[in-house]
């Protein structure tokens, strides 16, 4: 907890208790109110602009009971492990690998710092001029999306290790293999966490935008092809369920997060 | 203070010092290794994977063929040629007959330089279409993004209330979202920023947001023990101490915003560089997607140039060694 | 031990050179010609001023640095000079090893931390997990097997990271100040522990210290090193016999005269 949180708490001496109170119906206010202006907001615009919520609702239930729903958010899951075990992979290997090769490592370092700021996601009409209309392409984006921010933290979380801990291992007698293992792995396990909370909501939201632009299943398709046919309610349905899969996962990454960095000594707050 | 608890618990990853290694590389110099100094053979190394990089791309080109790779030369002459041809028009338009009658204009026309068809031109206006839409959003996310945690300084309950939407917000995945916002603004540049602002907002609020909360309290306290006022210390003390959480934020947020308007002009869109990789691509013309792309990097690069340059000269109070540009983002 | 047989430990005329930053500074000699030898069994303290050199010397006979110049012999094997990559770390397990920092793995637990070395030497079984156990018992970590470093006290840390090395038995141990930032209480138990399970195990010990007290407390011989560039600026021998008791050993006839010509030399 920040110190200027304290600060102001000094300020307004409020009691504890009526403030969580004044939060909380804060925020079911707030959450009623926003589906309100939702619901006002559709009627004013039109079916056109804007689904009523009340019909995005029976939408979601209707295409849930059809199986039609479940299939579509199978798909895009399916396309984003894939992308993402792959993208992870080569993003947690390649690092340990470089660790081995220092010279290597110094003299493509540059040139892979660079291509982080090449635009992935424009890349995808390439990917699909090479490698076909299937999988592959979206794989591809996929995959590189994930790449990145795993990549990165792998490799300067091996640079960040503690080399006295390193030090320690070597003259107790353990192997390089161990070191790795035990050491390096475990020093950048929460980098290896932070990035994973960026790439894996990131493998998603890539995987629905790879069908926006190719395929025929998967919500992206659902999203993108329901505003081709004017759609509204498709479009309003299958946003809202994207959303709620990418936060649900985002979740559980923070309770998996806080599970297995459970060693470390303080539970970190937001403050950067 | 109970009515922090869920922020603590959905902290944006991006944020955090792990998710930017660079910050904490400069922030413990003594756990950097010792690796062996050798910058002249570094040098080399690099310059010898740089004429392999090339040797791999024409390789590739000329084994495969153009149609599958661009070769370096055909993206160079189409780029050259393309840039030149927006050159001459706004030259043309600028100076008026001046230049398009004058004898080194006639002799520079596209048209008399033997360039046809494609390669005439419009690269730049694609490129500025783009930019201006990804500065347009960058700007109108920011802006508010960057001041409401100030609005909000003193509100602690009305920030925690909007918490969990924010939070929402920032998780939700709004490049997702670019088949409504073509819905709601059409195909022309509207939704392009409506959608690069979305997304930038909610990046630069949580950054702002922590640099508002990580200020030093007793700053604060001595101000207002020296008598400033509640505005002068927001301007004085708080604003400049959020600054570099700020810019944390507008440097992730900047590949976000192009990135974010070239997606939605790859799905739909009659302008912009986007537009043009998908023309590329559904003619079949990898030379012209290879062409888009470069340009592209090169305002991706642009962005965060002018981000750091930005930054830089702000925080010119700043000890060297904290304004270092960090990798990733 | 008879004077005529081999030393354990050879160090002679040893020189360690830092390079100078980005070829603007000369690079600096942090020690020159720094000789003396440690016998088996043999307790050995060595002070000297900060930044002498004295962890820098550790390292190289630990081998986890390289010398620049000059002969290290354990067993009789030199170790190599001025080529890092030939450097064998705790020369195949011999050389224990308690740094100023307790180095614990953060994500293990005490009893992990203890039994780590026993681990990545393949030699986790129940006879030494059972002697790890008594280790721990007897510097009064019972009760904290399952606490994080950061859970623990800085002496419980200092502790856990001594047994550490204790338990898979290293025939010498190195020590670089191990009890420096902790208060005048903890320290005293310390010592005494570590003398305990010294005299249990007559191992040779090589101990760093800035404290002339602790030096002469402990060691059968105090070496003092000079300033940079380090090297033996004085020997004694510490006659005072053993067992000893750490609490009263100010009062023992022999204690002033050694401090003071101790501190003659620290300077």
């Amino acid at each position: 907890m920040s110190t200027t949180q304290s600060a102001l708490d000094l300020a307004e001496p409020t009691p504890v208790r009526w403030r969580q109170y004044a939060v909380t119906v804060g925020r079911i206010l707030l959450a009623l109110l926003l589906l309100a202006g939702w619901k006002v907001g559709a009627d004013v615009a039109g079916p056109l602009y804007a689904a009523d919520p009340v019909k995005v609702a029976r939408r979601i239930i209707e295409d849930t009971a059809s199986g039609t729903l479940l299939r579509h958010i199978y798909v895009t899951l399916r396309l984003a492990t894939i992308g993402f075990a792959i993208g992870c992979g080569f993003g947690v290997v390649l690092p340990f690998l470089l660790r081995r090769l220092p010279r290597l490592t110094a003299a493509v370092e540059p040139y892979i710092m660079a291509s982080v700021g090449v635009p992935k996601y424009a890349l995808v009409p390439l990917f699909i001029l090479w490698f076909g209309i299937d999988d592959a392409p979206k794989l591809w984006l996929v995959g590189l999306l994930v790449f990145y921010p795993v990549f990165i933290a792998v490799f300067a979380g091996i640079r960040n290790v503690d080399r006295r801990l390193i030090n320690m291992a070597r003259v107790v007698g353990a192997s390089e293999a161990a070191i790795s293992r035990e050491v390096v792995w475990n020093s950048l396990l929460p980098f290896f966490f932070a990035s994973l909370r960026i790439a894996l909501p990131r493998a998603i939201s890539a995987a629905i935008i790879a069908e926006f632009l190719v395929g025929n299943e998967g919500l992206g398709f659902l999203i993108e092809n329901s505003r081709q046919n004017f759609d509204t309610t498709g479009v309003f349905a299958g946003v809202v369920v994207s959303t709620a899969v990418v936060l649900v996962i985002n979740g559980v990454l923070v309770r998996l997060d806080r599970y297995f960095n459970a060693w470390r000594p303080v539970d970190r707050d937001m403050d950067i | 203070m109970p009515d922090r608890k869920p922020v603590e618990s959905s902290d944006p990853a991006e944020l955090r010092p792990e998710a930017r290694p660079g910050a904490r590389l400069e922030a413990r110099p003594e756990l950097r290794p010792d690796l062996p100094q050798a910058p002249r053979r570094a040098r080399f190394d690099r310059a010898l994977v740089f004429v392999a990089l090339v040797a791999i791309w024409i390789g590739l080109a000329t084994v495969l063929g153009t149609y599958w790779v661009g070769s370096p030369w055909g993206v160079a002459l189409r780029l050259g040629s393309g840039v030149w041809g927006d050159l001459w028009q706004a030259l043309a338009f600028v100076l008026g007959p001046t230049w398009s009658d004058s004898a080194v204009g006639g002799m520079t026309r596209p048209v008399n330089l033997g360039l046809q068809g494609q390669l005439q031109g419009q690269i730049l206006v694609h490129a500025s279409y783009t930019l201006f839409e990804a500065v347009a959003g960058f700007l109108l996310g920011a802006i508010p993004a960057a001041t409401l945690p100030f609005l909000l300084r003193r509100l602690p309950i009305a920030t925690a209330v909007i918490d969990p939407f924010m939070v929402g917000g920032y998780g939700a995945p709004k490049l997702a979202l670019a088949p409504l916002f073509i819905l709601w603004f059409g195909i022309g540049i509207a939704s392009k920023i409506a959608l690069v602002a979305i997304t930038v907002f909610f990046i630069v609020y949580f950054s702002a947001l922590a640099g508002v909360r990580a200020l030093d309290a007793r700053l604060v306290q001595m101000a207002q023990v020296a008598g400033a006022s509640e505005r002068s210390v927001a301007r004085h003390i708080v604003f400049p101490g959020a600054v570099p959480y700020i810019f944390t934020g507008l440097r992730i947020a900047m590949p976000y915003s192009i990135g974010g308007a070239v997606i939605a002009e790859l799905i739909s869109a009659n302008r912009g560089l986007g537009y043009l990789i998908q023309l590329g691509a559904m003619n079949f013309d990898t030379t012209g997607v290879f062409v888009a792309l470069v340009a592209t990097t090169c305002i991706v690069f642009l962005g965060n140039w002018s981000v750091d340059t930005l930054e830089r000269w702000l925080l010119r109070w700043r000890p060297p060694a904290d304004t270092k540009a960090e990798v990733g983002s | 031990m008879t004077a005529a047989a081999e030393p354990l430990l050879e160090v002679r005329d040893l020189g360690k050179r830092f390079a100078g930053r980005a070829g603007r500074d000369a690079p600096a000699w942090v020690i020159q010609g720094l000789s003396f030898s440690v016998n088996e069994g043999e307790f050995l303290t060595i002070i000297g001023p900060s930044g002498s050199g004295k962890t820098t010397l550790l390292n190289m006979i630990a081998q986890i640095d390289v010398a620049s110049s000059g002969m290290v012999r354990f067993q009789s094997q030199p170790a190599p000079i001025g080529d890092p990559k030939a450097l064998n770390p705790g020369l195949t397990c011999k050389i224990g090893y308690v740094t100023q920092e307790d180095n614990l793995l953060p994500w293990r637990t005490t009893l992990q931390n203890v039994l780590f070395p026993l681990k990545v030497q393949g030699r986790l079984n129940d006879e030494t997990r059972a002697h790890a156990e008594t280790l721990i018992k007897a510097v009064g970590l019972a009760g904290f097997e399952k606490h994080y470093p950061h859970e623990l006290s800085g002496g419980m840390r200092k502790r856990a990271s001594l047994i550490r090395t204790l338990v898979y038995d290293p025939p010498v141990i190195l020590m670089d100040e191990p009890f420096g930032p902790l208060d005048a209480q903890t320290r005293v138990q310390l010592q005494e522990d570590l003398l305990r399970l010294w005299n249990l195990g007559r191992k040779t010990i090589i101990f760093v210290t800035h404290d002339i007290g602790e030096a002469i407390a402990l060691g059968d011989r105090t070496l003092v090193l000079s300033r940079a560039p380090a090297r033996v600026a004085g020997e004694h021998v510490i006659t005072i016999p053993r067992p000893r008791d750490i609490r009263g050993i100010m009062g023992h006839p022999d204690f002033g005269t050694l401090y003071q010509s101790i501190r003659a030399q620290v300077q």
